[in-house]
């Protein structure tokens, strides 16, 4: 091989190592990708009542339904093709993922690099308070947000936020005041560059790596809570189901044998979760440097 | 993952569990929801009166299918417009051996104002407007103004000891002196044993009891709220009797020997209900533009509503077989439903052709509330009549909603068409029609509930004449039309009547489903 | 150090105040409990009568400070629901939930360190590596879909155990327990993995990351080359230098499980504080939510604050200011 190009292909070569990963990522993309182009892919457009019949409801995988093809995971109670449901169901979880995670990061890493800018009395004050957030189980916080905005997707997604920021705040903090404390910035902040050059230049690159470790792993979170809200009857409508919500609405027919309703969706689920986490465990220990060999 | 795998090693644990329950002395009952207090009078809740009916009696006694009986008082008759003569039972005595009388009922009735909870028993004693007491065993009632319905408010009203109650009789001391037991002394078949928020209520049987002894020594409660682990307590033997089976185990049930399953009719039925005002907020054309009218004033897209439900489907595949189609507002049988009414017809070419003639050749979208979280298969039912209708080219988004958020917002007349079950929890029409299909007017006290602001002139002037007509017979051909008019109108759509399925461990228990879904241990008795 | 325990308490007292605040204000934004509360049929008369009686028709402040004085007095309200006090609620709850969350977590640390150790000790067997799999798992995989299986599995397909519930309780000192029974324990076993494996997942990784980094330490290399035996280093030296973290986790974990319960109440039925507070979350009886919350709080407050004092005690500089 020739010499390695980029920090990003040198990166791509390390991870290339791990099969396991490899195949993850392999699996996030899939995924991803099922779920942006779900209209395609599905046999059946769930949310579309006009081609749901109850006559089809809660049959079992394999089923030739009213449409004229296979439910190959079956159907819901309310007639819906099971596999069509899961893949819009992925879009919604993935959409809700991302937001979640994307905007608690915005939020999170612009406290954090405040607070170890700035420092003093501001610095005690946010990280106080993320400190104590951080020792506050995230799902109480998420459940009581929730239970206060009342349903709908851009609530949930703020209760997530408020539930998830400040991993990415402390973070941020840890690489920034330890990049902070270096010489050079205090040489740069005597210099007449601009605090914002400073901001963007120095302190935001370094704290990248990390952020992105926590990203990957936050995402998967905020996935995962919201399945867990969604099944507490706390998270999305019932009409535009997201995984949780299809795992919650199947679980009563659990106990009556009609076990796909519930278990598919699920294993969409975990698969999801796994992969990202899988992932992210690669991405961070090749960030970490003691770990390298 | 068969209903068999699941099945085999369950009947072993129901044969080896049969020794300890079968013991005719005492009786485990496992219910949905429990009471909030040991005070009959603090809520107006179901499960809290059935919960109380063991223990206290009521002065007026609602029967298996709601039909009014004796009860503590034996008789009732209006002496004049605004008072009503009760005969009280004599002989009767209370857990603690003091005599019932007229002292009694006087102090229940006044105190239920005082010691109610936020969901308030008063409405069970609003028309009172005085008592007087004439003789141990006879109390006069007094009225603002004519009630003749008197008799049916009174189901509820429990007859506690004004001995023994008389230090607990304020919002403070009332739960603490019921909840020990000192105070929760009644005439009913058992007495107060213990209970737990949530937990159990054990009872111990009254020997004393007027209607006779009691069948079982002792009597255990059991709250158990999720459905599947009710039922599934029922199978391990840990309860003898269980109410509210979902429909999602129903049938599964119905195949099994070991369980034998009770069907009843409830008294809820699933009502659309469409908003008749002028300019109606969640309605709008297919390509989002706003409409020169609210569709649902004309007829005939009621009517084309109306075809478009297939309610059999809705029975057999939705509630998976646990209900009864509806063609009006009141179950068959009760005081004011009529047998002229037919039941609607599933015709979805003819609701398109009544949707066409009506200038809604290419349908119209609509929003389509209702409660997820209220009744069996209410959501469900939902998401169905959403199909139904998108189907006939009412293209329909369905929010099957928490009931928290939905009721409030019905009320503050948020929603163009919204679904949600109503029980006729007294039996007769006074209490449904008056409530739902006169227009809403507080003068009169009637239509209260009319959320879409229906009115039909001839309706309501047949409302107001039966509220003060005393002749039975002239009230209930006077409700029977307005019921006839107010389906006609189709404003109110009744879709399904909702059953409810109790279970037993197979030939251990005689049990008759009553109406109102209570589940009385005094009515329950073992096999012969 | 008085004036840094002086320091910190103050700290605390300021956050329960600022969170009582919050948790007040926050619940009580939530919509209307007379909608709910009152039935369908009340006049407005009957109406206004509950608003009065719940003390809803005082404005907003006025609540909070009547809240806070009966509050320092040690009352937290009465249900709205059940009119009676909410401690007397939450308190015959407490029980249930903390068997439950006692049972899981010490089960969580002793299996999950005996495993970790293993893992880290031999890092490279494939004993360890499935360890470290059935880790990765339990943290990925919702808590709530781990119930489902497990209700699933054993109580569905196999039938062995309950589906829910809690089984029969005997009183020790007046209080209920289901653990003595084999009924109770019957029905406390899945609840019970089902919260135990997040935990187990995570003193999996603390113990074996523990021990691969003590392993190298000179430590363990002069204790080998006195000629110790590896049991005896294992015991002496490793458990010994594992045990101040791990101790540390199962503290705040402890409180952590309880929040967590919430979830795994909910799945099992199980009649504990937080299906309590799912179920009134669900009629909005706010007194209960707010107790809990702020109980909750408290708690937290209450486990930052010790552990900010042993984190004081143990640091070698504030010894060092203290021996000196």
């Amino acid at each position: 091989m020739s010499q390695p190009a980029s920090p990003l292909h040198r990166f791509w070569v390390e991870f290339r190592e791990n099969r396991i990963a490899v195949v993850a990522l392999v699996v996030v993309v899939i995924m991803i990708l099922l779920a942006l182009f779900a209209n395609l892919v599905s046999p059946q457009n769930p949310y579309d009542l006009a081609n749901l019949s109850l006559m089809d409801s809660r049959r079992p995988p394999g089923f030739v339904g009213s449409g004229g093809y296979t439910h190959l995971l079956g159907t819901d109670p309310q007639g819906r093709d099971l596999l069509s449901a899961i893949f819009y169901g992925l879009r919604i979880s993935i959409q809700i993922g991302l937001a979640a995670g994307f905007v608690s990061l915005t939020i999170g890493t612009a406290l954090g690099i405040l607070a170890a800018y700035v420092g003093g009395r501001i610095e005690a004050l946010i990280m106080r308070l993320v400190d104590l957030q951080l020792s506050f189980p995230a799902i109480l916080l998420a459940l009581v947000i929730v239970a206060l905005l009342g349903q709908g997707k851009a609530q949930l997604i703020g209760a997530l936020v408020a539930a998830q920021y400040a991993y990415f705040a402390r973070t941020a903090y840890g690489a920034a005041k330890a990049e902070r404390g270096k010489d050079y910035i205090e040489a740069a902040v005597a210099t007449p560059l601009s605090s914002r050059q400073i901001v963007w230049r120095h302190l935001l690159p370094n704290c990248t790596p990390p952020l992105i470790v926590v990203a990957t792993v936050q995402i998967a979170n905020s996935i995962s809570l919201e399945a867990t809200l969604s099944f507490l009857g706390l998270g999305l409508p019932v009409t535009e189901p997201s995984l949780g919500m299809l795992i919650s609405n199947g679980f009563p027919y659990m106990m009556s044998g009609r076990y796909w309703i519930s278990v598919y969706p699920g294993v969409a689920l975990i698969i999801l979760i796994v992969a990202i986490n899988i992932v992210g465990d690669q991405v961070r220990d090749q960030f970490n440097p003691r770990l390298r060999k | 993952m068969t209903f068999q795998k699941f099945l085999a090693p369950l009947t072993i644990a129901v044969g080896l569990s049969m020794a300890g329950a079968a013991s005719a002395q005492t009786l485990t009952m496992g219910v949905r929801g429990g009471p909030e207090s040991m005070d009959p009078h603090f809520s107006a809740l179901g499960p809290h009166a059935e919960a109380a009916k063991h223990i206290f009696d009521t002065l007026v006694w609602s029967g298996d299918d709601l039909q009014i009986e004796p009860g503590l008082a034996t008789s009732w008759t209006p002496v004049d417009d605004d008072t009503w003569e009760f005969k009280l039972r004599q002989g009767v005595k209370f857990h603690d051996g003091s005599d019932f009388d007229a002292e009694d009922v006087k102090f229940s009735i006044e105190r239920i104002p005082v010691v109610t909870g936020p969901t308030t028993t008063a409405i069970y004693v609003r028309r009172v407007a005085g008592v007087d007491i004439i003789d141990p065993h006879t109390i006069h009632i007094h009225t603002d103004g004519q009630a003749a319905t008197l008799p049916n408010d009174f189901i509820r009203l429990f007859i506690v000891s004004s001995e023994a109650a008389a230090d607990y009789s304020t919002p403070e001391t009332a739960a603490e002196g019921f909840n020990s037991g000192k105070a929760a002394i009644g005439t009913g078949p058992y007495k107060f044993v213990s209970w737990e928020p949530k937990g159990d209520l054990v009872l111990e049987k009254n020997p004393d009891y007027w209607r006779g002894e009691g069948a079982w020594e002792t009597v255990i409660r059991k709250e158990i709220p999720n459905d599947s682990s009710r039922l599934a307590a029922l199978k391990a033997g840990q309860v003898d009797v269980i109410n509210y089976v979902s429909s999602v185990d129903y049938l599964a049930l119905a195949n099994d020997s070991n369980i034998d399953a009770i069907e009843g009719d409830s008294v809820y039925i699933m009502n659309l209900q469409l908003d008749q005002r002028e300019k109606t907020p969640l309605v709008r054309a297919i390509d989002g533009s706003e409409l020169a009218e609210n569709p649902f004033r004309d007829l005939k897209v009621r009517q084309a509503i109306d075809h478009a439900i297939d309610r059999q489907t809705m029975v057999d595949i939705v509630l998976e077989g646990l209900g009864k189609p509806a063609n009006q507002m009141m179950p068959p049988g009760f005081f004011g439903s009529s047998e002229n009414i037919p039941m609607p017809e599933y015709n979805p070419e003819k609701a398109k052709a009544l949707l066409a003639e009506a200038g809604y050749p290419n349908g119209f979208e609509v929003d389509l509330y209702c409660t997820a979280d209220r009744l069996p298969g209410d959501g469900a039912i939902c998401q169905g009549l959403g199909q139904m209708f998108t189907q006939v080219g009412i293209k329909t988004n369905v929010n099957a909603i928490s009931k928290t958020v939905y009721f409030p917002a019905q009320a503050r007349l948020e929603y163009s068409m919204f679904m949600n079950g109503w029980g006729t929890l007294t039996g007769e029409a006074s209490y449904t029609l008056g409530g739902l299909a006169h227009s809403n007017n507080p003068d009169v006290k009637l239509g209260a509930f009319n959320r879409i602001e229906y009115k039909n002139d001839e309706v309501d002037q047949l409302l107001q004449a039966g509220a003060t007509m005393m002749d039975p017979d002239e009230r209930r051909a006077t409700y029977e039309q307005a019921m006839e008019k107010v389906m006609a109108d189709k404003a109110y759509i009744s879709i399904v009547q909702l059953q409810t399925v109790w279970a037993a461990k197979a030939g251990m228990l005689e049990f008759t489903p009553r109406f109102d879904e209570d589940t009385l241990a005094f009515f329950i008795k073992p096999a012969s | 150090m008085l004036g840094f325990i002086i320091q910190r308490f103050l700290q605390a007292v300021a956050v329960m105040a600022v969170m009582s605040v919050i948790v007040f204000c926050g619940v009580y934004a939530i919509g209307n409990p007379i909608d709910i509360v009152i039935p369908p049929d009340a006049t407005q008369d009957i109406r206004e009568e509950a608003i009065r009686r719940l003390g809803l028709d005082r404005p907003l402040y006025e609540q909070y400070f009547i809240f806070m004085a009966n509050l320092l007095q040690g009352d937290l309200g009465r249900s709205f629901v059940y009119n009676i006090p909410v401690l007397e609620l939450i308190g015959g709850r407490l029980p249930a939930t903390l068997e439950l969350v006692l049972i899981s977590v010490i089960s969580a640390t002793v299996i999950g360190v005996t495993l970790g150790i293993y893992a880290g000790y031999r890092p490279d067997s494939w004993v360890s590596k499935t360890i470290m799999a059935v880790s990765v798992l339990g943290f990925s995989v919702p808590s709530f879909w781990v119930g489902l299986i497990l209700i699933l599995t054993f109580a569905v397909n196999l039938g062995w155990l309950p589906a829910g519930g809690r089984g029969e309780t005997v009183e020790i000192w007046g209080v209920p327990w289901s653990f003595p029974t084999l009924d109770g324990l019957s029905h406390i076993v899945l609840p019970a993995i089902n919260l135990a494996l997040f935990k187990l997942a995570m003193m999996i990784r603390l113990a074996r990351a523990g021990t691969r980094e003590i392993m190298l330490t000179d430590t363990i290399k002069f204790a080998r080359a006195a000629g110790l035996s590896e049991g005896t280093i294992l015991r002496r030296h490793l458990l010994k230098l594992i045990s101040i973290p791990i101790i540390t986790v199962f503290g705040l974990e402890l409180g952590s499980t309880l929040a967590f319960a919430v979830v795994t109440e909910t799945i099992f039925s199980w009649p504990g504080v937080g299906k309590l507070i799912i179920d009134s979350i669900a009629v909005l009886d706010r007194p209960v939510m707010v107790a809990y919350l702020i109980l909750v709080a408290f708690l937290f407050v209450t486990i930052n604050f010790v552990i900010d004092l042993v984190f004081a005690l143990i640091d070698p500089r504030v010894r060092k200011g203290a021996t000196a």
